[in-house]
C-alpha cells in the first residue's frame, strides 16, 4: 500500500506543476483540464463496478450536474463553486432514490434502469424548455472568467475526491466488502457483510463524484444543452477508460483516461472517424471482455507474474487480501 | 428460558411446489441438531430460511429470543448465527486469510482491519489452513476449502453455526480430523445445527437428531430412537444416502 | 372523447411491434439469462436490411406498387434467416465463454457490442437517418365509419408482428425445441439433469432472439425513419415491457406490450405536455414495478 500511496503523492506533485509547463499552449490546457474531469469520471465509475454493478448512469449524473449549476446560476445567481455543492447534493438525492430502490435486486435491473435513467433525463431537459432552455440549450459566464489554469486545480480538487474514494474503497475494510459482494452476494450476507447498504453507498458516492464532474464542466464549456450533457458516449467513456487501463485499480482508471482520451482526440479529426470514434470504444470493451479482462494493469502484472520464481505467483489472480 | 434458535411453521413454496410444509423445531443453547432425510427433503431450504437467504411464505423464526423472520441475512450473522455451505464458493480474488477476514470484519465485528487480520491468522491455524494463509483459494484441494469454509464461518464469532453437508467429499480420516476440529468448537461454547448424511458423523456431534421428508418433519429425537423409527426407515428404504 | 377510439387502436397496433421485439428479448434474457444490451442494434440491422431491399426492389428493380408486400415478404426472411446465423455464432464465440463469469463481463460485452455496431454503421453507412419513402407508408386504408383511420403500412406492419409472435408461441408451447427453451428457462440444472443440451439449446435460443429482433427491424422500414441509433430507445420499450412481464415470463410480454402501447397513446393524448411524459413512461414503468413487485407482475413467487 504504502507504495501505491508513494506512486500516486509523485503523480499529484507532477500534475500540480503541469501548469507551468502548459500555459503556453491554451489547447494542451484545456485538454489537461478536460483529462482530469474525465479521470474523475472513471475513477467513480470504477468504484462501482467493484460491488459488480454496472452503471450505465455515469453521464447521466454528469449532465445532472451541469444543469443544475446552469439551473442554480439563471434562476438564483449561484456562482459556480456555491452551484458545485448544490449539485453535489441534488446528485446524491437523486442517487439514494435511484440505488435505493435498484440495488436491492439482481444487478441486470440496475443496469437497465441506469440505462434509462439518462434517457428519461434527457427528455426531461428537452421537454422543459423554459426553465433548460430545451434544444437551444443554456449558458453561464465562464468559470474563473476563462482562467484554465484556475480551473485545472478545480478540476484537480474534484480528481482527487475521486482518487480518495477509490484508494480508500482499497485499502479500507471497504476492499473485503465490495469483492465479497461481487463475487457472491449471498455468500457475503451470510458472513456479515451489509451488501444493500455497501452497494448503495458506494453508488452514491460514485454518482456524487460523476455529478461534480458535470458541475465543473458547465462553466467551464460555458454552453450546454441536452444532447451535449446528457451525451451516451460519457457513459461509454466512463466505462470504457477503466475496463481498458485496468478494472478495480486506481491507476487503470487514470491510464485509461489518459490514453484514450488522447487518442479520441486524434479520432475526432480524422475521416472516416469523425463523429463515429464511439467505434473504438465499442471494440475497445468487447475485446478487453474478452481478450484482457484486467486491462493494461492486469497485462502488466501477468508479465510480471510470469517472469517472476514465485510458483504461487503463477496463478493468474490479481489483488491478494492485503 | 428460550430456546437459542426456533422455527414455527416454516413454509417455502416454489412456483407452487412447497419445499417446506409446516417445519418447526428449535436448538437448545448446548444441545447440538442434526438435521437428516433424504434428498429433496428440504434441508438445505430451510437452512436458507433461518439463516436469512430467503423469506418464508409461512411461520416464524426466533433466534436468541428475538423474532428474526423479517431480519436480514447479514443482521442474523451478526448476532450470531454463522453458516457454512455444502458446496464451498471462497471469494476466488481474495487469498485464504483475506477470505476468513470478510467474516472477522463483518460478522465478527473486528475493530480494525489489522485486527481482523491476526483473528483471521488465529482462526486459520485453528483449522490447519496456517501454512496456506497467503495462497489464492485456487489452489486449494477440497478438505482445504472445507477448512477455509469452516474458518469464514467462525470468524464471524457464531453462537450457533449450521454446517450444511460439511463431511461431504471428505476422506474417512479426514472426516475424523474435522469431527474433532468440531468437538473443540463445540467445546469452545458453539451449538452446532448440522445437515449431514454421514450417520456416524450425525452420532458424534449431534444431541438430538430431526428427520425431515417432503418439507416436513417426521420423527425427533435421539440418534438412537430414530434409527429405529419405522416411518424414518421408511423414507430411507430405497435411498443410499444412509451410511453408518 | 372523440379521439378515444382512434388513440386505443394506435396503441394496440404500436404494441405489436413491441410485442415482436420485446419476445426477442425475454428468450434471451429468459432462456439463456443474458442481458443483451445490443438487442436494439440488432433490430436497427434488420431495418437496414429490409431498408436495403426497398432500396434494390424500388430502384434496380423498379416494381412499382408490388415493393412493398415484397420488402415484408424478402426482407423478413432475409434479416431473420441472416441474423439467426448471426446470433448463433456471436453466441459461440463471445457470450458462451463468458457463462461461467460474472454477470458484469456479460453486460459490459453485449454493452461494447451495442456501441460497436452502431457506431460501425453510423461509418460504414450513414450517421443521417433516411427514409423508406414508400407512398405505401402514408396511404389510409378506407375503412367504414370514420372513428378510426390507419395507413396500410401500420396495419400490415401489426399483422407481420403478431403473426410471427403468434408462430413464436407455437414453436414455445408445442415443439421439442420450445419446450426445451422453457424448461431451460425455468430451470437450467433441472434440464441438465433431464437430459436437455443446454449449451445447444442456449445457441439456438440467441439466434432465435436475434432473428425476432431484425423481422422486427424490417417492420420498422414501413413505420420511420432507419437510423444507426434507433437501437436505445428500442431496447428500453423492450427491457420495460420484460420486466413489467417478469423476468421468464415468455407468454406475458403480449399483455405487457399492449399496456405499453396503449398506455404510451393514451398519455401522449390525454395528458396535457403528455409528450414528455410518454417517453419517460418506460422509465417508470420499470421503476415502479421494480419498486412494488421486483419479480415483475406476472408471476406469483
Amino acid at each position: 500500500m504504502r507504495r501505491e500511496l508513494v506512486a500516486w503523492l509523485a503523480f499529484i506533485a507532477i500534475a500540480a506543476l503541469l501548469p507551468l509547463a502548459l500555459t503556453s499552449d491554451p489547447y494542451l490546457m484545456l485538454l489537461a483540464n478536460v483529462m482530469l474531469m474525465f479521470m474523475a469520471l472513471a475513477l467513480s465509475w470504477d468504484v462501482v463496478a467493484r460491488t459488480g454493478q454496472l452503471s450505465l448512469a455515469h453521464g447521466a449524473f454528469f449532465g445532472l450536474g451541469a444543469y443544475t449549476v446552469a439551473i442554480g446560476h439563471k434562476y438564483a445567481a449561484l456562482p459556480p463553486l456555491a452551484g458545485l455543492a448544490v449539485a453535489g447534493v441534488v446528485g446524491a438525492i437523486v442517487a439514494v432514490a435511484l440505488g435505493g430502490v435498484t440495488l436491492r435486486l439482481r444487478g441486470i435491473y440496475f443496469a437497465i434502469a441506469t440505462l434509462a435513467f439518462g434517457e428519461v433525463l434527457r427528455t426531461v431537459a428537452l421537454q422543459v424548455p423554459d426553465v433548460t432552455g430545451g434544444t437551444i440549450g443554456i449558458s453561464m459566464p465562464p468559470l474563473f472568467g476563462g482562467d484554465r489554469v484556475a480551473s485545472y486545480y478545480l478540476a484537480g480538487a474534484i480528481f482527487l475526491l475521486a482518487l480518495a474514494l477509490s484508494l480508500g474503497v482499497r485499502y479500507t475494510r471497504a476492499h473485503y466488502a465490495v469483492t465479497a459482494i461481487r463475487t457472491n452476494e449471498a455468500v457475503a450476507a451470510v458472513m456479515g457483510v451489509p451488501v444493500v447498504l455497501t452497494k448503495v453507498l458506494t453508488f452514491v458516492t460514485a454518482a456524487v463524484i460523476a455529478t461534480l464532474a458535470g458541475a465543473f464542466y458547465m462553466p467551464f464549456i460555458t454552453h450546454t444543452d441536452p444532447h451535449d450533457a446528457f451525451e451516451v458516449s460519457r457513459s461509454v467513456a466512463a466505462l470504457a477508460f477503466p475496463i481498458f487501463g485496468g478494472i478495480y485499480t486506481s491507476v487503470g482508471p487514470v491510464i485509461g483516461t489518459v490514453v484514450l482520451r488522447s487518442l479520441e482526440e486524434y479520432l475526432r479529426v480524422t475521416p472516416p472517424w469523425k463523429e463515429g470514434y464511439q467505434v473504438v470504444y465499442g471494440a475497445v470493451i468487447v475485446l478487453a471482455v474478452l481478450f484482457m479482462p484486467r486491462g493494461l494493469v492486469g497485462l502488466a502484472s501477468r508479465m510480471r507474474a510470469r517472469l517472476s520464481r514465485r510458483p504461487e505467483a503463477r496463478i493468474p489472480i490479481l489483488g491478494s487480501g492485503r | 428460558m428460550s430456546a437459542l434458535l426456533e422455527a414455527h411453521g416454516l413454509v417455502r413454496r416454489f412456483r407452487g411446489l412447497a419445499a417446506v410444509d409446516g417445519l418447526s423445531f428449535s436448538v437448545e443453547e448446548g444441545q447440538s441438531l442434526a438435521i437428516i432425510g433424504p434428498n429433496g427433503a428440504g434441508k438445505t431450504t430451510a437452512f436458507n430460511l433461518v439463516s436469512g437467504l430467503l423469506a418464508p411464505n409461512a411461520g416464524r423464526i426466533t433466534f436468541r429470543g428475538r423474532d428474526v423472520t423479517g431480519v436480514r441475512a447479514h443482521e442474523r450473522c451478526r448476532m450470531g448465527l454463522g453458516r457454512t455451505f455444502q458446496v464451498v464458493q471462497p471469494f476466488a480474488e481474495l487469498d485464504v486469510l483475506g477470505n476468513v477476514m470478510v467474516g472477522a470484519l463483518f460478522g465478527g465485528g473486528a475493530a480494525s482491519v489489522a485486527g481482523a487480520r491476526a483473528e483471521a491468522l488465529r482462526l486459520c491455524d485453528m483449522v490447519g489452513l496456517g501454512p496456506k494463509a497467503l495462497w489464492p483459494v485456487g489452489g486449494l484441494t477440497v478438505p482445504d476449502r472445507k477448512r477455509l469454509e469452516l474458518a469464514r464461518a467462525l470468524a464471524t464469532k457464531p453462537v450457533l453455526l449450521m454446517l450444511d453437508e460439511v463431511m461431504e467429499g471428505l476422506t474417512p480420516a479426514e472426516e475424523r480430523e474435522a469431527v474433532g476440529l468440531l468437538h473443540r468448537i463445540r467445546a469452545d461454547g458453539v451449538t452446532l445445527l448440522l445437515i449431514e448424511h454421514v450417520m456416524s458423523t450425525v452420532r458424534d456431534l449431534s444431541d438430538r437428531v430431526l428427520v425431515m421428508d417432503y418439507g416436513k418433519p417426521i420423527a425427533e429425537g435421539t440418534y438412537a430412537e430414530v434409527s429405529r423409527d419405522p416411518n424414518v426407515i421408511a423414507a430411507y428404504l430405497g435411498s443410499e444416502e444412509a451410511t453408518a | 372523447m372523440e379521439a378515444l377510439p382512434q388513440t386505443l387502436f394506435f396503441g394496440v397496433l404500436r404494441s405489436g411491434l413491441y410485442a415482436l421485439t420485446a419476445l426477442g428479448l425475454a428468450i434471451s434474457l429468459g432462456v439463456i439469462g443474458v442481458v443483451n444490451f445490443a438487442h436494439g442494434e440488432f433490430v436497427m440491422l434488420g431495418a437496414y436490411i429490409g431498408f436495403w431491399v426497398y432500396l434494390l426492389l424500388s430502384g434496380p428493380l423498379d416494381l412499382g406498387p408490388a415493393v412493398s408486400p415484397l420488402v415484408i415478404a424478402l426482407g423478413i426472411p432475409l434479416s431473420a434467416g441472416a441474423l439467426f446465423v448471426l446470433g448463433r455464432g456471436v453466441f459461440r464465440f463471445t457470450l458462451r465463454p463468458l457463462l461461467s463469469r460474472p454477470e458484469l463481463d456479460q453486460m459490459l460485452l453485449t454493452f461494447g457490442m451495442a456501441i460497436l455496431l452502431q457506431n460501425l454503421v453510423s461509418i460504414a453507412l450513414s450517421p443521417q437517418a433516411q427514409d423508406a419513402s414508400l407512398g405505401w407508408r402514408f396511404e389510409l386504408l378506407p375503412l367504414p365509419g370514420g372513428a378510426i383511420s390507419v395507413t396500410y403500412a401500420r396495419i400490415s406492419a401489426f399483422a407481420v408482428s403478431m403473426a410471427l409472435v403468434a408462430a413464436t408461441y407455437v414453436l414455445l408451447a408445442r415443439t421439442r425445441l420450445g419446450k426445451q427453451m422453457r424448461a431451460v428457462a425455468q430451470n437450467r440444472l433441472g434440464a441438465m439433469v433431464v437430459g436437455i443440451p443446454v449449451d445447444q439449446v442456449y445457441e439456438v435460443a440467441f439466434g432465435l432472439s436475434l432473428a425476432l429482433a431484425a423481422a422486427a427491424g424490417v417492420t420498422l422500414v414501413f413505420q420511420t425513419q432507419v437510423s444507426p441509433f434507433l437501437g436505445l430507445s428500442t431496447i428500453l420499450k423492450a427491457f420495460s415491457i420484460v420486466v413489467l412481464a417478469g423476468l421468464g415470463n415468455l407468454f406475458g410480454v403480449v399483455w405487457a406490450s399492449l399496456l405499453l402501447g396503449v398506455s404510451e397513446q393514451v398519455i401522449s393524448q390525454y395528458v396535457p405536455d403528455g409528450s414528455a411524459l410518454r417517453d419517460g413512461l418506460f422509465f417508470l414503468l420499470i421503476f415502479v414495478v421494480l419498486l412494488a413487485r421486483p419479480g415483475g407482475l406476472g408471476r406469483a413467487r
